[in-house]
């Protein structure tokens, strides 16, 4: 133990910076990874809870694709969006049209892709944790994406990444469990708490 | 006259001129008003098709172009532009084609369930509520899906998006990061409509100035360029155009009169009061219009003061033929006749043009007509009174002489006038360019790029082929309301079968009260709606008691009166439904739009079937004969004109001869500028005629000069001097016309400056009297 922490100082309980962490996540192009997303609204009693897999090619395109309980898929490239939904008419948008959807492919991008890139442009990055159980904030500058989003939260042990937390101003939350998160099994009543605890958990 | 006498005259005369002229300054008001030019409409559709020009909802829509920065960047500008401009009490309807939810006012909002056409279809049941819910649910766990959550509680069939996705135009440019786009993907396309009407110069002037501030505040590249078009941009460019251009015309003009005064009378004083008779013109041409028509357009403001100064040639032939020994008075009393018959030609010219039926051309005769006669009054009873008794004799002139002998030396080629008009006719007959421009659009003086562009920006917008319209007649509103709607199922078949490519009509943004009503009726009431909104919820992870406001909404539209045309006012829908319903009258016309018309043969039996209460209007064919009868009218009247002046110039020479001699050279001319102009591929218009009238009204005045020397060689040498002063001035300003980016001006410029050369020349070769002998023996 001792020596293990000797050898690697930089992954230690201590000082995890968010170039450390980032370079740990970098998972070398084209990375997939399965997500199960819960979805928090003030209209619903129930957050929706909606299964699929998420992708990062290699020319940075990221596509968010969702089996259950019915199809979508969410393709980003560069800026652009495109939404196209089983039985409805494709969208083909601006990422800078959506700031929501901007920031969540920066956690996205940090999640899968690792590096820092432009995060630093529209986001205040902040590590805190330990390598077994680490948090990665990220706070838009912008108060035009602040209207939308108010933080993202990437939690996660070691090099593979739990959940990402995206809170809305209202308190509203969309929490997407991914890569091994995702197998859980979930309780039948989805609480907060519940999540919120998993996802600090090591798991 | 006494020194003081002379002096009080000229103070009083500068005195009345100046109050005049700060009179009418000061009540005159400029109109921008293109129509004023176009021919005045005589059957209904001739009205429509210039209320579609001018004054229609449509004619306030300017179309606007971003591009020079990539399609993303032009893409988040058009949104920011678009929202500040509907921010600004200048502008009305906004659309960049983004689908807006609030694009439709909070007043109409429970209208939703009337306008959309959901409940044609559909039940507020609990299978359709739970079908919709659903969807809404998995909008919900879209990323996209925040923006719609507001809308859901009230509105969870979202007829608010149906409704806006509804009402985008029938055909519209591509979409690219939800905005319209060109078809090259290079410019962003937004379509605003101003609250200012087209042809109000100055409120179309502060809305031209705020969309460029808006546009310069919010564009998300520094490289996007922006370009306005439409009716409205038009009239803030030629008015900025024509005063900039009136600017330094003006300038050169005034410069190179002076000079040239200067030059032929070595006189400050005869320079100065040499151009009081046309400031007089001038004054009491705007006085005249203004007393009777209230406004004055711009183009006769402009053109006006152009055709008045051929009145710069009165005062100097009473110089040129003023000489030591003779009173001022003496000599204005000898030239008189002649000047007279000049200025009473060139106003019979104009004469034609004030019963032409075109309010623009009567306002440019009545300017030119009063302003001519004032000129040749003030030229005879004003002038002579106030110019100093010393003068030059002209005919003492050593050069004059050597260019007079010259002149008598020239042979008479009357075979040269043959020829000359032999030439003409036989371009004329052959040229193969139409003799005629029939285009109505074309008959504006703004610019054919111009023109090319905005035609371009309308045809990416899908606004291109209003060649045809089905114009549906009604004694009320809702009459052609319902008559449109019986009419939607044949022209959907008809774009089935290729016939047509879309049709846009206003029942599609205003239902007739009985659809409304019958919309009303499948409303039910709320405890009904209640229970089948539970039901559709079962199982639904929606919270209870969220849709409160659904309920609330459709309890309301059941109650509402149906919506009319009058409770539109100061909604988005207003402008839509005001340029395809139009009040004339007693009656009401709706206007159905057709693009693609493949084939018309379907369009003509549904307007057979109507018992004439519908029209299939086509707006080429009825502007073409709108012109094309306008045009019978001008010729008329300047037959007419001819006439009239055939006989004056008949009284005033009392031979036969010598009015041929007179007239001989106007008509060669004026036929061979036609034979230019046809010969170089241009179609004549308006402005054309006008030109050539003016050019016509020269030679007269040239050839009466010429012809009234009498058999004196020292007035025949003053006669030189003033005719060559007059052409070479009026040369100038028109040679320098020839040079303006305005075509319309531009045309005229070089119209008339080919008249003046033509006239002098012909008025020196075929008018000069046989008085060699005379000559000769003074020389």
């Amino acid at each position: 133990m001792l020596v293990a922490a000797a050898l690697t100082p930089a992954i230690s309980f201590a000082a995890l910076d968010v170039d450390t962490l980032l370079k740990s996540l970098a998972h070398p192009a084209p990375a997939t990874t399965p997500f199960v997303e819960v979805r928090y609204s003030r209209l619903l009693e129930q957050p929706i809870v909606v299964k699929g897999q998420l992708e990062y090619h290699e020319d940075g395109t990221l596509v968010r694709a969702v089996n259950e309980p019915f199809k979508e898929r969410t393709e980003i490239k560069g800026d652009s969006v495109s939404v196209d939904r089983v039985g409805r008419a494709p969208r083909k948008f601006s990422l800078k049209r959506a700031p929501e959807l901007r920031t969540m492919l920066g956690g996205f991008a940090a999640v899968l892709g690792g590096g820092r890139g432009n995060l630093d442009q529209d986001f205040n990055l902040a590590a805190s944790g330990a390598t077994e159980q680490w948090t990665l904030a990220l706070t838009p500058k912008s108060a035009q994406v602040g209207k939308y989003v108010r933080d993202i939260a990437i939690q996660g042990t070691q090099n593979e990444p739990r959940c990402i937390v995206v809170t809305q101003p209202d308190d509203e939350a969309s929490i997407m469990l991914v890569g091994a998160a995702a197998d859980t099994k979930l309780p039948a009543t989805i609480a907060r708490d519940w999540l919120s605890t998993f996802c600090n958990s090591k798991g | 006259m006494t020194r003081t006498a002379r002096a009080a005259l000229l103070v009083g005369w500068v005195g009345v001129i100046a109050l005049l002229g700060w009179y009418v300054q000061a009540n005159l008001t400029i109109s921008g008003d293109l129509r004023l030019f176009m021919p005045s409409p005589k059957t209904r559709n001739e009205k429509l098709l210039l209320d579609e020009i001018g004054e229609s909802p449509a004619s306030r829509l300017l179309l606007v172009a971003l591009d020079g920065a990539p399609p993303e960047s032009l893409a988040e500008s058009s949104q920011a532009f678009a929202d500040a401009l509907r921010a600004d009490s200048r502008f009305g309807l906004v659309s960049n084609g983004a689908t807006s939810v609030d694009s439709i006012p909070e007043s109409l909002l429970p209208y939703r369930y009337l306008l959309s056409p959901t409940l044609d279809g559909h039940m507020l049941d609990a299978p359709f509520l739970r079908d919709q819910l659903s969807e809404r649910l998995e909008d919900l766990s879209s990323p996209a899906g925040s923006a719609l959550e507001p809308l859901i509680p009230r509105d969870p069939t979202l007829e608010v998006l149906k409704l806006a996705e509804m009402w985008q135009p029938a055909r519209q440019p591509q979409k690219l990061y939800d905005v319209w786009f060109d078809s090259q993907g290079k410019s962003a396309i937004l379509v605003v409509a101003t609250k200012a009407a087209a042809f109000d110069p100055d409120g179309q002037e502060q809305a031209a100035t705020a969309l460029r501030k808006h546009f310069e505040e919010t564009r998300a590249d520094p490289a996007t360029q922006l370009t306005v078009s439409g009716p409205g941009a038009f009239s803030v460019l030629m008015k900025g155009k024509t005063q900039s251009e009136a600017t330094w015309i003006g300038t050169f003009d005034t410069i190179g009169v002076i000079i040239l005064l200067l030059i032929a009378y070595r006189s400050v004083s005869a320079t100065v009061l040499g151009v009081l008779p046309i400031a007089s013109a001038g004054v009491a041409g705007l006085t005249a219009v203004s007393a009777i028509y209230g406004s004055i357009h711009g183009i006769t403001l402009g053109f006006g003061f152009t055709l008045l100064g051929v009145a710069q040639d009165y005062p100097m032939h009473l110089f040129s033929h003023q000489h030591p020994g003779k009173a001022p008075l003496e000599t204005a009393r000898s030239v008189w006749p002649t000047l007279a018959t000049g200025v009473a030609s060139t106003c019979i010219a104009y004469l034609a043009f004030l019963f032409s039926g075109v309010v623009g051309l009567a306002q440019l005769a009545c300017f030119t007509i009063s302003g001519l006669a004032m000129a040749g009054i003030t030229t005879r009873y004003l002038l002579p009174r106030v110019m100093p008794m010393k003068s030059r004799d002209y005919g003492q002139v050593v050069w004059l002489d050597r260019v007079w002998a010259t002149i008598v030396a020239l042979p008479r080629p009357f075979w040269l006038g043959v020829v000359v008009v032999a030439g003409c006719v036989a371009v004329l007959m052959f040229g193969k360019t139409p003799m005629w421009e029939s285009d109505l659009g074309r008959l504006t003086p703004v610019p054919q790029e111009l023109l090319l562009q905005d035609a371009k920006l309308r045809k990416e917008l899908g606004a291109a082929d209003i060649r045809r319209l089905l114009v549906v007649d009604g004694a009320t509103a809702d009459e052609v309301l319902t008559r449109t709607e019986a009419l939607d199922a044949k022209l959907r078949s008809l774009v089935e079968s290729g016939d047509i490519g879309n049709f846009d009509h206003v029942a599609r943004y205003l239902p007739s009260v009985a659809v409304q009503k019958r919309r009303q009726a499948a409303l039910v009431g709320r405890d009904t709606l209640q229970i089948a909104l539970v039901e559709a919820l079962k199982g639904l992870p929606f919270k209870a008691g969220l849709f409160e406001p659904f309920l609330d909404d459709v309890a309301t539209a059941r109650d509402l009166p149906p919506l009319t045309p009058d409770k539109l006012a100061g909604t988005p829908l207003e402008l839509r439904v005001g340029g395809m319903l139009v009040h004339q009258g007693e009656r009401w016309s709706g206007l159905v739009t057709l693009g693609a018309v493949n084939n018309a043969a379907g369009l003509e039996k549904i307007a057979a079937d109507s018992d004439g209460l519908i029209t299939l209007l086509d707006l080429k064919q009825a502007s073409e004969d709108l012109v094309a009868r306008q045009r019978t009218h001008i010729l008329w009247s300047l037959l007419g004109a001819a006439l009239l002046l055939t006989i004056t110039v008949f009284v005033a020479l009392r031979s036969p001869a010598r009015m041929l001699r007179v007239i001989a050279p106007m008509a060669i001319t004026t036929l061979l500028i036609l034979a230019v102009l046809h010969g170089i591929g241009i179609s004549l218009n308006l402005f054309h005629l006008i030109a050539l009238v003016l050019a016509a009204g020269l030679g007269i005045d040239y050839a009466l000069f010429f012809e009234s020397v009498e058999n004196d060689a020292l007035e025949q040498r003053r006669t030189l001097h003033a005719v060559l002063v007059c052409s070479l001035s009026t040369l100038w300003v028109f040679v320098l016309l020839a040079f303006s980016t305005i075509p319309v001006l531009r045309s005229i410029g070089i119209t008339v400056s080919l008249g003046v050369v033509s006239n002098f020349v012909l008025a020196l070769l075929l008018t000069r009297p046989a008085v060699q002998r005379v000559a000769h023996a003074r020389a």
